[in-house]
């Protein structure tokens, strides 16, 4: 609990509430325009998942579950929903790992610090889908990496990187931690930036190693960074589209089809927009309980380090 | 309470504006006076020039188009058919099979029926069954294609090797290609719809040289893909690869990629359709490339080429431009318009009175047409889009190795009795 909140403690209720509480009918206008906007097309949507609807034709009739329980029978729907958790584990775990220690390495004293966070945060900003065409020049049997590898003498490691079922969706993970690592790095950095250097001094007087001092000071003073960066990567993995779409197609066959391409696919190429409304709703149910889930989890331990 | 009510005006106002701007959005697509024709087309490269000479044969008439690849047009089209946003023209498949393609437009209506137009009654016989739907004509088809095997002649030259006539002598020249460092075909499949080439090519022969009725069949029930010659087909296309036909790791090489190497000689040529050699000119202009027929048994009599109407031309059946709409599609199948629009892709005229020039690297493909020995391509007569998909996956899943050809064949055989 923070110091205002402790001082709010001692106001009496009812003046608390006249001074902080704005009228509930503040929030119409904006309920109003979110309602329109996202609610209302959104629950209409949902209403097709019970139907088989093909994207076209005027008509449709009520299906009920039929949808869902067709997707238990599909093995392509249950192999994408299996790579989509692989992914955004992967992705979560990799990432953040990976920008933090480069967020440790740049809040260093190191001469070429600034240069350094520019370039590491340069990938993040360029469009995603720009990236994995480049990715996928790259990481052709003839593209630059295979290249690289033969010149340094590696070339027994030449990979058909994206043509390769066990291989294809490790490299898409590989080019999205690519790409975002500096983006966690700079919400890492920030965090990190805010922990008074007093803190550090105290404890290296005391006597505490560099693993101690991560340990003890700056993993409970980061929480809230790494709050935001789970979350951010967990959801992101989850609903993952572009990328996988650029890079594979989610092929060879569909060994990299991720519940968003599969939606795409089903929709957009076969028609059946049924089938893949209900999909997409399954992808909300699981971004929704994932990352309540993990919200929980991650503020308790937030506010048991604060 | 005053404070209330304004806020509660506040929020009304926003919703009509919201309203108002979502419902003003939804006509901008149709917002055309009568001497602005939209126009959605596929033709990349071509459209352009026939757009420059309808617009100079109508003074006065403007054409606003946008062009994009198949993919993408073809999920764009549905969702602006069944908005009400589609233009006037728009680009149409023949037959059936894909989401754009004439039966799957015309049966909910969205299409214009052209069989009143002068240009309707002289399709060749080959042509109507794809381009109508329930006897009536909806696709302005102006253009042929076929599939086959792409020689790059500078290429084949310093190999010192002769295009193969034979199946026997195919897989020869694939070994003795592999042996000099330049395979004898580039294949991109990881653009998964290269995939089915090949397999059309052989299966032209192998399953529509030996029996011409087997759409026939296959759609009464008769026969199956799982019972029929296509294992062959399958068989062979396998056999092609064992053998050292494609260059290495084909499911990493996209389209874009094997074209260079047709192009530039790191393979002797391509299995691709006629569209491909402008590409590949593009790419290497002082190189020369022709399309022959891909052999698929050891009796050159029987080969066939799978060559169909390209993509053609329909109109919405919506449009409020109705007369400026049919002039345009008219002047598509004039002499005029299929000379442009032929020349420009490569392909060859579907009216035999255009008058344009047929490039000579499609010699061969011009004689198979003059004997009728073509085949439309497989998938333009099959009931769903799902069957393609299905065939399409399926065979990158075999060149993985994660499935069998037994496994994709019978797939396609469900999808195929799942009907429209």
């Amino acid at each position: 609990m923070t110091l205002t909140e402790k001082a709010a403690e001692h106001v009496p209720r009812s003046a608390r509430r006249r001074r902080t509480d704005p009228p509930w009918w503040f929030v119409l206008p904006a309920i109003a325009l979110f309602a329109y906007v996202v609610l209302l097309p959104s629950g209409r949507g949902v209403y097709f998942a019970f139907t088989d609807w093909d994207g076209l034709s005027p008509d449709w009739s009520f299906v009920g579950l039929d949808n869902f329980s067709a997707m238990l029978d599909d093995p392509d729907a249950l192999q994408a929903i299996r790579h989509t958790l692989l992914i955004a584990v992967a992705i979560t775990v990799i990432q953040n790992g990976v920008g933090l220690l480069l967020a440790l390495g740049v809040n260093t004293m190191i001469k070429s610090r600034n240069v350094l966070r520019v370039f590491l945060f340069a990938p993040a900003v360029v469009t995603p889908i720009v990236t994995a065409y480049l990715w996928r020049n790259l990481l052709g049997p003839d593209g630059a990496v295979n290249s690289l590898l033969a010149v340094v003498g590696l070339g027994s490691w030449q990979q058909d990187w994206l043509g390769d079922p066990q291989l294809a969706l490790w490299s898409v993970v590989a080019v999205i931690v690519w790409q975002f690592a500096g983006y966690s790095m700079v919400i890492f950095l920030a965090g990190l930036q805010s922990i008074p250097k007093e803190i550090y001094e105290a404890a290296a007087m005391d006597g505490a190693g560099p693993v101690r001092r991560f340990w003890w000071i700056v993993r409970p003073l980061l929480a809230p960074a790494i709050t935001i960066n789970l979350m951010l990567s967990i959801i992101g993995g989850i609903k993952l589209f572009d990328q996988v779409y650029a890079l594979t197609g989610g092929g060879p066959g569909h060994a990299t089809d991720t519940i968003s391409t599969l939606i795409y696919k089903d929709a957009f190429t076969l028609g059946e927009f049924g089938y893949s409304i209900a999909l997409a709703v399954v992808l909300t149910i699981i971004v929704a309980i994932v990352s309540s889930g993990q919200y929980l989890v991650l503020a308790r331990n937030e506010r048991a380090a604060s | 309470m005053r404070l209330f009510r304004t806020s509660a005006l506040a929020a009304a106002l926003t919703v009509a504006l919201v309203v108002g701007a979502c419902s003003s959005g939804t006509n901008a697509g149709s917002d055309s006076d009568s001497k602005t024709l939209t126009l959605a087309s596929v033709d990349q490269g071509s459209i352009e020039e026939v757009v420059k000479a309808f617009e100079a044969a109508n003074p006065g008439v403007k054409v606003r188009f946008t062009t994009s690849g198949a993919d993408q047009y073809q999920q764009q089209i549905r969702t602006q058919l069944a908005s009400g946003t589609a233009p006037d023209v728009m680009t149409v498949w023949p037959g059936n099979g894909n989401p754009g393609a004439t039966y799957v437009l015309a049966k909910p209506g969205y299409l214009l029926d052209l069989s009143d137009q002068p240009w309707a009654a002289k399709l060749p016989t080959g042509l109507k069954s794809v381009a109508q739907y329930q006897g009536k004509t909806y696709n302005a088809v102006f253009g042929l294609n076929g599939i086959g095997a792409v020689y790059n002649e500078q290429a084949l030259t310093q190999s010192g090797l002769k295009a193969p006539g034979t199946w026997t002598e195919l897989l020869t020249f694939c070994r003795a290609a592999a042996a000099k460092g330049t395979p004898a075909f580039a294949l991109g499949i990881q653009d998964n719809w290269v995939n089915q080439l090949a397999l059309y090519a052989l299966a032209a022969t192998v399953v529509f040289g030996a029996d011409k009725d087997f759409d026939t069949k296959l759609q009464s029930g008769a026969t199956s893909f799982a019972k029929s010659p296509w294992t062959t087909a399958m068989a062979k296309y396998q056999e092609m690869d064992k053998t050292g036909c494609f260059q290495k790791n084909p499911l990493g090489t996209s389209y874009e990629a094997s074209q260079d190497l047709a192009a530039t000689g790191k393979t002797l040529g391509i299995i691709q359709g006629n569209w491909v050699v402008a590409l590949l000119k593009g790419k290497n202009p002082s190189g020369t490339f022709t399309l022959k027929a891909l052999p698929a048994t050891d009796t050159p009599a029987e080969f066939m080429m799978p060559a169909a109407a390209g993509a053609g031309y329909g109109v919405n059946a919506k449009t409020k431009n109705k007369d400026l709409a049919l002039k345009f599609v008219n002047f598509v199948m004039s002499p005029e318009g299929m000379k442009v629009f032929n020349t420009k892709q490569g392909s060859l005229p579907s009216l035999s009175d255009s008058g344009a020039a047929v490039d000579p690297a499609f010699t061969e493909l011009t004689t198979y047409l003059k004997d009728n020995r073509t085949v439309p391509f497989m998938d333009q007569l099959w009931p769903n889009a799902k069957v393609q998909q299905t065939m399409l996956s399926g065979l990158q899943e075999i060149f993985s190795g994660q499935s069998t050809s037994d496994k994709v064949l019978a797939a396609m055989d469900a999808d195929y009795k799942a009907g429209a």
